[in-house]
């Protein structure tokens, strides 16, 4: 594992030096910047009220379908070119014929991936300071904690589940597509089943509830910390990762 | 050094390479020679771990390459085909990269950059992006790299594709000068090439070995071509029993003038004799000459499968 240090740094070289990384890293600080405005504006008017259920502190990050909207977005575009383009430019030669286990191979562009999508959501903890210290507006710390230990949970899966996409093609835009589709139906499908189910009253509505990611992350920011949740994303996230070692193992039995 | 046993490459129905065995002892250079798709880029890509072969076995300094593909891709240099190199780095800050993965221990990482920088001319440009570089520039690069952790063995498949003829003097005389300390087998279909560079060559015609011989070898097998002015038939048969020649066949029979080519037990030189015989008998001699059967005619000959056509080797 002593090499994971040194493809990490060439990793995040790579997506530095290229515009991908600045473009979504904008994009996200525009969409922080809207969903602070709306914050603004609700917490401003004193008339309204909020239920226990309806934290306002929620519909910043955890219930804001733009924020969602962004992550299904945002997470495919970092993952794609992780090993796809190794295969498209012929670089995956010179990096498995490297005394590197492929197991470090993999780790090190995990972790570079993670290590954007944290980058990702710190525009929307630098607003929170001002809301605290100049606003006067004293929220509580503990939901917030927990929701970006869900967060980064859930990050952790998604990036893990984007890099076993891209280790299966040489095209970036077809890894970028399963990615999509698939992070899709893990946040908004499980909440139609979810809502369905539970109109229905069906015993599986429970179930699809535990499995939602949208429901998940929610329940975070409410300062729920469920550790079942938690070992969930990790088990999903070690396994993506071992395929994804697999595959390229077994890519030298072409 | 390099060891391979009845190695075989199924792609699905294809069958890339088909039970080859040769071995490179060390401090040889060998030239692996064939045609487009003969197996040469599937033979190093099995050497250097990158495939794994369907059966067979490989074994480079001392590691089986199934076995063991950390410890044989730490003994070996590979410089693929078409050098594929990430293109947003700078060319010094690429070899430091790939020394520090190669494990090239910390103390003598900056040495052994600069040492291959200076080996292989690419000081004016240490400090390129790689996307920005000439064909050749790149090409020196990736040697550059194959052999910055100072591998026992160097892979490289076709060094000089894409090159100008100057670049591709200077990349010989760079390998020439890497034999000295190295085990290399290089894969190429320019024959000037194995004939300047290598020891001995290994011809691949449709996966299988077609010839696997010293260099000098190769070029001792001559022939002797005679043209001489009278009829072809009794000619042949007055050669035919000079001391040496064990074969003549008629290469050209015009308006009173007949060609000749003769094959020599162990390539001896009768050219004499000839003279002596054919003057003796009243046929004025027009031409004698020594031909040394060329590599290209060898590579023709053992690829196409047909007898050296002269005429043919010639177009090619």
């Amino acid at each position: 594992m002593r090499h994971v240090p040194t493809l990490l740094a060439r990793e995040l070289g790579a997506f530095f030096l290229g515009p991908m990384a600045y473009i979504v890293l904008m994009a996200f600080q525009v969409i922080a910047l809207l969903n602070f405005w709306e914050l603004v504006d609700a917490l401003s008017q004193p008339q309204r009220e909020f239920s226990s259920v309806r934290d306002p502190m929620t519909t910043y990050v955890s219930s804001s379908p733009l924020f969602w909207f962004s992550i299904l977005v945002a997470v495919p575009l970092l993952t794609m070119r992780l090993i796809a383009e190794e295969r498209r430019t012929g670089t995956i030669e010179t990096l498995l014929t490297l005394p590197v286990s492929e197991s470090e191979i993999v780790l090190s562009k995990w972790l570079a991936g993670v290590l954007m999508y944290l980058a990702l959501l710190v525009p929307f903890a630098l607003y929170l300071p001002f809301l605290y210290f100049q606003a006067r507006y004293y929220f509580d710390l503990g939901p917030l904690l927990s929701l970006g230990i869900g967060l980064s949970t859930m990050g952790m899966m998604f990036v893990a589940i984007g890099l076993l996409f891209s280790a299966l093609t040489r095209n970036q835009i077809v890894a970028a597509v399963w990615t999509f589709v698939v992070l899709f139906l893990m946040v908004v499908l499980t909440l139609l089943l979810y809502f369905y189910g539970a109109r229905q009253q069906a015993g599986w509505a429970e179930a699809i509830r535990f499995l939602a990611v949208y429901v998940q992350v929610r329940a975070f920011g409410q300062g729920q910390l469920d550790p079942r949740t938690i070992a969930l994303h990790l088990s999903v996230c070690v396994f993506a990762l071992y395929v994804t070692v697999k595959i390229l193992e077994t890519g030298r039995r072409r | 050094m390099i060891q391979v046993e009845r190695l075989t490459k199924q792609y699905g129905s294809v069958r890339a390479i088909d039970k080859i065995s040769f071995g490179v002892g060390q401090g040889e250079i060998v030239g692996l020679l064939g045609p487009n798709g003969a197996g040469k880029t599937t033979t190093m890509r099995i050497l250097t771990t990158y495939l794994s072969a369907t059966s067979g076995r490989a074994v480079l300094a001392g590691h089986d390459a199934l076995d063991e593909p950390l410890a044989v891709r730490r003994k070996v240099g590979y410089l693929p085909e078409n050098v594929p190199l990430y293109q947003e780095m700078r060319v010094k800050e690429y070899l430091r990269f790939r020394a520090k993965l190669k494990d090239v221990p910390r103390s003598r990482r900056r040495l052994a950059v600069s040492e291959v920088v200076s080996r292989c001319r690419l000081t004016d440009v240490e400090d390129r992006i790689l996307g920005h570089l000439s064909r050749g520039f790149r090409q020196r690069v990736g040697l550059a790299e194959a052999m910055v952790h100072d591998p026992d063995i160097l892979i490289l498949d076709e060094p000089s594709s894409g090159l100008d003829p100057i670049q591709i003097r200077e990349v010989r005389g760079l390998i020439e000068e890497l034999g000295q300390r190295h085990t290399i087998l290089l894969s190429t279909h320019i024959m000037s090439e194995v004939e300047a560079v290598c020891g001995r060559v290994i011809i691949i015609a449709g996966g299988r070995i077609a010839i696997d011989e010293k260099v000098e070898k190769l070029r001792i097998d001559k022939a002797i071509l005679v043209e001489a002015r009278g009829p072809a038939e009794p000619i042949r048969n007055v050669l035919l029993g000079i001391d040496g020649v064990n074969r003549v066949t008629i290469t050209s029979r015009d308006t009173g003038i007949s060609g000749f080519e003769l094959g020599t037990q162990g390539g001896r030189d009768v050219r004499e004799a000839v003279c002596q015989k054919l003057t003796s008998n009243g046929w004025t001699l027009r031409s004698l000459e020594l031909k040394r059967s060329s590599l290209e005619e060898r590579f023709v000959e053992a690829v196409t499968g047909d007898g050296a056509d002269p005429s043919k080797v010639k177009a090619t």
